[in-house]
């Protein structure tokens, strides 16, 4: 009836109890991680899946409907489908991870500083930020990148860039929140640094929920970049991205040929898909106030 | 028979953790109480004793993780724990009427007040619309609110705290109720409404001659506005009895020391008066739940402690409460352990 | 406050997001290395040329006189001639916005019929299956891309079941257009009796309003949820269970303290989801502002985009400006009232 035992399980076990106790918490945040694992294996592991080279073109099997030799058809330049799809996961994996990582690297910083120091900083900053959002950001996304040049690294720019705000508003938050509290005041009155202050005591505390949104902010990231693929900016025919083959794959729709556009399209909802239940799942179990417990 | 009966109520924390554990606590144990017309109880103790569960178990308002596994609450005749909840809520609000803490943040913002009250009566008792508005105008002229007529169709966010608590008082009138519990009716208010509320709330209990629950963290207001007085720990009845008795009398070393503390006016909302933490219902200690704050304590308070009969209608849960004998010194200091326990 | 002075105050308030905006999409557009004259000019242009064109658009004075001179001309309605389509971005973008509108109307408004029930059912057996499964759902389509979607849709509806027309423009191409009376074919057809031409736009409407309503209604179902989940745990709900209301009533009560937030919501909604419809637009070759916008970027059309981005934004702020205006009439703890 009362509390656990004092003798300690063996770790094996007490990790086994974590991860049930994890999935009992959230379903979905397990399944996600699932759905994410299986993605990124594809990813790394490519050449282990894929059933010809993504790139051969076998222009006597043009436009051919999924069979024994080509799972998922060809498509108008006679490629295998199959493992474009599989390549295709390397593009996910590839543009969302660094993109993610270059928006936390700028947003946390500038919301710590926002918040923490507070003024005119702030006050323009967070006007520009309000002012950035009555654009649509896929006009955004899209504008910049067309208007940069059309390469990779500048889509994974871009999107850092462009999600940032995100993050800066969410740890800009928890910092106000935390300003006044005890233990800033007495790191304060000790004469600690500034940026002590922000790095040892803030940050850690402020970063939560900022955390709980990568795999949201990683899902967005899939999604933007497939889009301008799909608008033919940013990734070109023939690479192998799942947008770019959508936007292939789209005249065929309407003449019956469906497995050049679907096929990738499926991947790509399953992988955003994923991204999505494990950033939703997270935020279960982190706020409690989400947790509606049976 | 009493109106309300409770016996043994049980009621547990039960979820599972993120080890996947399962975790249990025991926020209600064994709580027993009886309350007839025309009596106030005051339920006192400090915040998270289990007070306003004890409400909230009774009405059938407990949220999950919060689960009754035990006991029996026995109103008017009917056994409350085993009726369905359609059952239950039609009792709620006419039988037995709460009225809570923040009255203004409790109103629907978006209803005019008299409707609101209309609209409580015409759940419970139905009828035609102008028989509920007259009503209305007559409880809010009851509870005191100036030109009711006016008032009728103002918006919550209008009124005062006073006013809005007030107003709490009418709806919880309107279906003529047997039992009325006020949960923390005073806390938040102004120093001088406090009193002008309870003062009502006496006045109408005492009017309709109702049974009344007071619930709260201040002594004071128990002393002054209570005729019995069940004191709570850590999710159990302590001491228990008429306010006359406990209050002066007090056989209960916990109590004892709530009363020594100050001897006037004593909130027990404030920064803990005993020096020493809320205790944590996942790691109680066995036996007496208030043997580490006791100055008394010694081994036998780690089993768990008898309910004496410290005198008629007066007990405490405590190894070293004195039976009710034909002694006739009874001094409020505790004993010397000459005595037998 | 009456209602005049309160709309005067608000639009007051927006006048500086406004001037913020338009700097934005000064800004936005000269953020790349992409060079407009280049576009223009061409591959066999000589030097001279280019300085011409330079000076044409305005390119060789210094950034501030730049923008004082976009500032000056986008007051007086002057948004620069498209390149592509000689003629003014003005016209361009007017003769296609109520065309857009209607889409975007069509759109959320079924979304929003749709989602917010979802959401509000969901709310009331938290974790039960229902709310389970509109959870799926609902994180489904945000996962879905929008354009796949449509493109799934004409398939099976056009190619498939041949229910569907072609995926090209608002009406068929057999069919004369109504006379212009509210710029929708629907409404005007209706209006004028033509039934044909009616029937055309509503087949043509359907399958990139359906498209847009589901997506759309992901968000929405998600909010709507935390949002009257939050409102269930508050105070006055509580207290409406303690008074013994009936489930329906208190049902009633959670509905009308959420519907303030969740327009409030879906006003925010309604700037991302305009992006969203110009894909779709794109998709369905509707004719629209979306699809114009579109095309312009991929093509460089660089007055054109600036235009179409200055206008999105301009309706973003009256959107939020209108759902305020609303929220203030009906809230009675507004200032207004």
């Amino acid at each position: 009836m009362s509390a656990v035992s004092s003798v300690k399980a063996p770790l094996s076990t007490r990790f086994g109890n974590r991860l049930r106790g994890v999935s009992r918490l959230s379903p979905t945040a397990t399944a996600g991680v699932i759905i994410i694992l299986l993605f990124g294996v594809l990813a790394l592991f490519s050449d282990l899946f894929m059933t010809h080279d993504p790139i051969s073109s076998y222009p006597e099997r043009i436009l051919q409907s999924p069979s024994a030799e080509h799972w998922f058809g060809t498509d108008g330049n006679g490629m295998d489908i199959f493992s474009r799809v599989i390549y295709g996961a390397k593009f996910g994996f590839g543009i969302a991870i660094p993109a993610v990582i270059i928006s936390v690297l700028i947003g946390v910083p500038v919301g710590l500083i926002a918040g923490y120091r507070g003024g005119l900083l702030d006050e323009v900053l967070m006007r520009i930020f309000d002012g950035l959002r009555v654009f649509p950001s896929i006009i955004l996304a899209l504008a910049v990148v067309a208007a940069t040049g059309q390469s990779l690294l500048n889509v994974v720019l871009v999107l850092g860039f462009l999600d940032s705000p995100v993050f800066a508003r969410l740890v800009r938050a928890e910092v106000l929140a935390l300003r006044s509290s005890i233990f800033v005041e007495s790191a304060v009155a000790a004469g600690n640094p500034t940026w002590r202050i922000l790095f040892l005591h803030l940050l850690p505390n402020s970063i939560q929920g900022a955390m709980a949104q990568t795999a949201v902010r990683a899902a967005w990231a899939v999604r933007i970049s497939a889009t301008l693929a799909f608008l033919g900016v940013g990734i070109q025919a023939p690479t192998p991205e799942w947008g770019a083959m959508i936007r292939q794959g789209a005249e065929f729709m309407v003449t019956g040929q469906w497995w050049v556009a679907i096929f990738p399209g499926i991947a790509l909802i399953f992988l955003v898909f994923g991204l999505n239940l494990f950033g939703d799942g997270i935020q279960d179990i982190l706020d409690p106030r989400r947790r509606v417990s049976k | 028979m009493s109106l309300l009966s409770v016996s043994d109520l049980q009621t547990h924390f039960i979820f599972h953790d993120i080890d996947n554990q399962l975790r249990e606590a025991r926020a209600l144990n064994k709580v027993n109480l009886t309350l007839d017309a025309g009596q106030i109880l005051g339920i006192v103790g400090e915040t998270g004793a289990g007070k306003s569960l004890t409400a909230q178990s009774i009405c059938g308002l407990l949220r999950p993780p919060a689960r009754i596994v035990g006991g029996s609450v026995l109103f008017d005749g009917q056994e409350l724990l085993s009726l369905p909840e359609d059952e239950l809520n039609a009792i709620r609000g006419a039988d037995i009427a709460m009225v809570v803490q923040n009255p203004r943040s409790s109103l629907d913002p978006l209803t005019r007040i008299g409707e609101q009250l209309v609209r409580i009566h015409q759940t419970h008792s139905g009828g035609p619309l102008d028989i509920s508005r007259q009503k209305a105008m007559e409880m809010m002229q009851a509870v005191g609110i100036p030109d009711p007529e006016g008032r009728f169709t103002a918006w919550p966010h209008e009124l005062s705290g006073g006013m809005a608590q007030r107003v709490l008082i009418a709806m919880a009138l309107m279906n003529e109720p047997k039992l009325l519990i006020a949960d923390e009716p005073t806390t938040g208010l102004d120093v001088t409404v406090q009193a002008q509320i309870l003062d009502l709330l006496k006045e109408l209990v005492a009017r309709f001659d109702m049974a009344s629950m007071i619930i709260t963290h201040d002594l004071g207001i128990v002393a002054h506005y209570c005729d019995q007085v069940a004191v709570m720990f850590a999710g159990e009845i302590i001491e228990q009895g008429t306010v006359r008795d406990v209050f002066l009398k007090p056989a209960h070393p916990y109590t004892q020391q709530l009363l020594a503390a100050t001897p006037e006016r004593l909130d027990l909302g404030s920064e803990n008066q005993l020096g020493g933490q809320p205790p944590d219902l996942f790691n109680l200690p066995p036996g007496c739940l208030s043997q580490d704050r006791c100055p008394r304590a010694t081994d036998i308070c780690r089993t768990d402690p008898p309910m004496v009969q410290v005198a008629g209608g007066h007990t405490a849960r405590c190894h070293f409460a004195k039976p009710a004998s034909k002694s006739a010194s009874k001094s409020a200091k505790p004993r010397r352990s000459k005595q037998n326990g | 406050m009456n209602f005049s002075q309160f709309i005067f105050r608000r639009t007051l308030m927006v006048i500086p997001l406004l001037v913020g905006v338009v700097f934005l999409t000064f800004m936005l557009v000269r953020v790349g290395g992409l060079d407009p004259v280049g576009l223009l000019a061409g591959p066999t242009a000589t030097a001279e040329e280019f300085d011409m064109i330079r000076e044409e658009l305005g390119l060789d004075q210094p950034l501030w006189k730049q923008f004082l001179i976009y500032a000056g001309n986008v007051v007086q309605g002057d948004l620069g001639e498209s390149w592509l389509s000689n003629r003014p971005v003005l016209e361009d973008i007017s003769a296609r916005s109520l065309i857009s509108l209607e889409l975007l109307f069509w759109g959320i408004g079924l979304g929003t019929i749709i989602g917010v029930p979802l959401g509000l059912r969901a709310a009331f057996n938290p974790n039960g299956r229902f709310d389970q499964a509109t959870r799926i759902m609902s994180l489904l389509g945000f996962s879905i891309p929008t354009y796949w979607l449509g493109l799934v849709m004409l398939f099976v509806f056009f190619y498939l079941l041949r229910w569907a027309p072609p995926g090209m423009g608002r009406i068929s191409l057999m069919v004369s257009p109504p006379d212009f009376v509210t710029g929708s074919y629907l409404i005007d057809s209706l209006l004028s009796a033509n039934w044909q031409a009616a029937h055309s736009a509503l087949t043509h409407l359907i399958l990139p309003v359906v498209c847009l309503a589901i997506v759309s209604a992901a968000p929405i179902i998600k909010q709507t949820r935390a949002i009257a989940l939050e409102v269930i745990a508050s105070d006055s709900v509580r207290y409406a269970r303690a008074c013994g209301l009936k489930t329906k009533t208190v049902r009633d009560i959670v509905f009308r303290n959420s519907a303030t937030p969740i327009i409030t919501f879906v006003g925010t909604e309604i700037t991302g989801l305009v992006g969203t419809m110009s894909l779709i637009e794109y998709v369905f070759a509707w004719g629209g502002l979306g699809q114009y916008g579109l095309n312009a970027i991929v093509r460089g059309d660089f007055t054109a985009v600036q235009g179409y981005v200055l206008t999105l934004a301009l309706f973003s702020v009256l959107v939020f400006l209108v759902v305020d205006i609303i929220i203030a009439i009906i809230e009675p703890r507004s200032e207004l009232n």
